[in-house]
């Protein structure tokens, strides 16, 4: 079931597997872990209602074809689906884009344009949008971006201007616990912990053991500069709607971390 | 028809071309003492000539086990089409989440773990040079073959497909060694440069390796490996100095 994070932005949630057992963490127990829960990494995809047109933001995975097809039945009912914006061919992220676009022809795939490579996700009919490129959804503009921090070359981001909302897609992904899941991150119990964020980055990032911290760290600076959002919404976290880039400088926190531990390990 | 690259394995060869460079996106064929063994099961884009070669090259048999070193569609396209989803083909993959990755029936292989797979030893290395967080490279026992998925990749100018790195007049050329992860692994833009070269030393101390055979590049044999790891450094350099923060 999705949750409205505001009016016409709709965040949709898939758990993925329990990782308590495979990341030892009743063993290790971190801080922001409690015994007995399971721990997740999600995968979100959002939907942008703009009153003229809808928008999908990636697909969530092969696993769980059934339920983004009914969330999108559920959102746009008799209206359809606009656009799909297809952040990057990654699996988890793109695995449901033909299944979408069957269900959907009426849609319009939306594809990164950096990257050489596109024929090899069959990206290559696709709208392929960059730096400030613009949909006008009606009350609704999304922007496009150069993926700042990414894994596969051909990514893009994008930012919904009216509500000031960053969709920095891998980037700043945390770990959540059971009871936490479709909870905004204000909604938690007592003070968040960048824990949450280097249990991620240090295992699904994993070239953050190799950074220059200072360089990232700087990058980071730029991209608060850049966006100041007023909502992150994660591809692999929970929805950050207040204090945003209070949590992005939290991030270089997590470049120093990871820094000194080294890669936490595999996603396992 | 295949590349023979070490006694038992076979390079099944495909490019992909943009804007004239050609890059591979190939897959691998081993011959272990208790069947074949494909490495990676190549793209949708060249689907019919990977498995009319692979078809070729195992006498109408097909592959008896297929090993991933991703989900990437351009290494995971063609699991079903060669026998991947039966009973008849073992399929393994480093995901931890097969479901979410697209492979439900996939057993694992542990990152940092060995397995025996039609009679030959692999061992699972976590890469310092991928672009998914679930790659492993894989080591082949046998013959010392170091699988290493994106990594160890380059760009070739058309006609030098089938070239091993000792085919290019002085090795695989620098500049196109740099050109292809500048393109394809971004992130090198933030590393410090040591870092990555000690995890490779660190590889290349802990296994006995006699060939690189990357997905995205010709293979490299012999001598070759200490140039092309020189190669591969200066090329990391350039790439982290190239990027400045605006």
């Amino acid at each position: 079931m999705p949750r409205e994070i505001e009016p016409g932005i709709h965040w949709i949630y898939e758990a993925g597997p329990d990782r308590t057992e495979s990341w030892d963490l009743a063993d290790r127990d971190p801080e922001w872990y409690e015994e007995g829960q399971e721990a997740y990494v999600p995968q979100c995809a959002y939907l942008v209602d703009g009153g003229d047109e809808t928008l999908l933001f990636d697909t969530l995975s092969p696993a769980s074809t059934d339920e983004i097809l009914a969330a999108i039945d559920e959102l746009v009912g008799d209206r359809g689906l606009d656009y799909l914006v297809v952040s990057h061919p990654d699996v988890p992220h793109a695995g449901n884009a033909l299944a979408i676009l069957d269900e959907h022809p009426e849609t319009t795939l939306v594809a990164p344009g950096y990257g050489n490579d596109h024929e090899l996700y069959r990206l290559d009919d696709g709208v392929h949008v960059t730096e400030g490129d613009e949909i006008a959804l009606g009350n609704r503009i999304v922007e496009f971006h150069e993926a700042t921090f990414l894994d596969a070359p051909v990514s893009v981001w994008m930012t919904e201007r009216e509500t000031g909302t960053l969709f920095p897609v891998d980037w700043m992904g945390f770990t959540h616990l059971d009871n936490e899941r479709l909870v905004f991150v204000d909604e938690l119990d007592g003070e968040f912990d960048v824990s949450r964020l280097v249990e991620f980055h240090g295992r699904v990032l994993f070239w953050y053991q190799y950074v220059d911290v200072e360089k990232t760290n700087a990058e980071i600076d730029a991209l608060i500069e850049k966006f100041d959002p007023e909502i992150v919404a994660p591809a692999h976290g929970l929805v950050i709607r207040e204090d945003a880039t209070e949590y992005m400088e939290l991030m270089k926190d997590v470049t120093r971390t990871i820094d000194e531990q080294g890669r936490v390990g595999t996603l396992g | 028809m295949t590349v023979q690259v070490t006694p038992s394995v076979e390079w099944i060869n495909q490019c992909y071309e943009h804007e004239g460079d050609h890059e591979h996106v190939s897959l691998y064929l081993l011959r272990a003492p208790e069947g074949t063994v494909l490495v990676d099961s190549g793209s949708f884009y060249h689907r019919e000539e990977i498995t009319a070669a692979v078809d070729e090259a195992t006498d109408g048999d097909g592959p008896d086990a297929i090993v991933l070193s991703h989900s990437d569609y351009p290494h995971a396209a063609n699991v079903s089409p060669l026998g991947g989803d039966t009973e008849d083909v073992e399929l393994v993959a480093s995901s931890a989440s097969p479901a979410q990755q697209g492979l439900p029936d996939a057993r694992k292989c542990d990152i940092g773990g060995s397995l025996t797979i039609e009679g030959r030893e692999f061992s699972f290395i976590d890469p310092p040079l991928a672009d998914r967080s679930h790659t492993t490279w894989i080591y082949d026992h046998g013959d010392g073959v170091l699988f290493t998925a994106d990594g160890f990749g380059n760009y070739h100018d058309p006609g030098r497909c089938d070239y091993l790195s000792d085919d290019f007049p002085e090795s695989t050329p620098t500049d196109r060694i740099y050109e292809y992860h500048r393109d394809n692994l971004v992130w090198l833009r933030y590393v410090a440069p040591e870092k990555v070269d000690r995890t490779l030393d660190d590889i290349f101390a802990s296994y006995d390796v006699n060939a690189v055979a990357p997905i995205h590049g010709n293979p490299i044999v012999g001598d070759d490996l200490d140039t092309y790891r020189e190669r591969l450094r200066e090329s990391i350099e350039r790439i982290a100095s190239e990027h400045s923060v605006a």
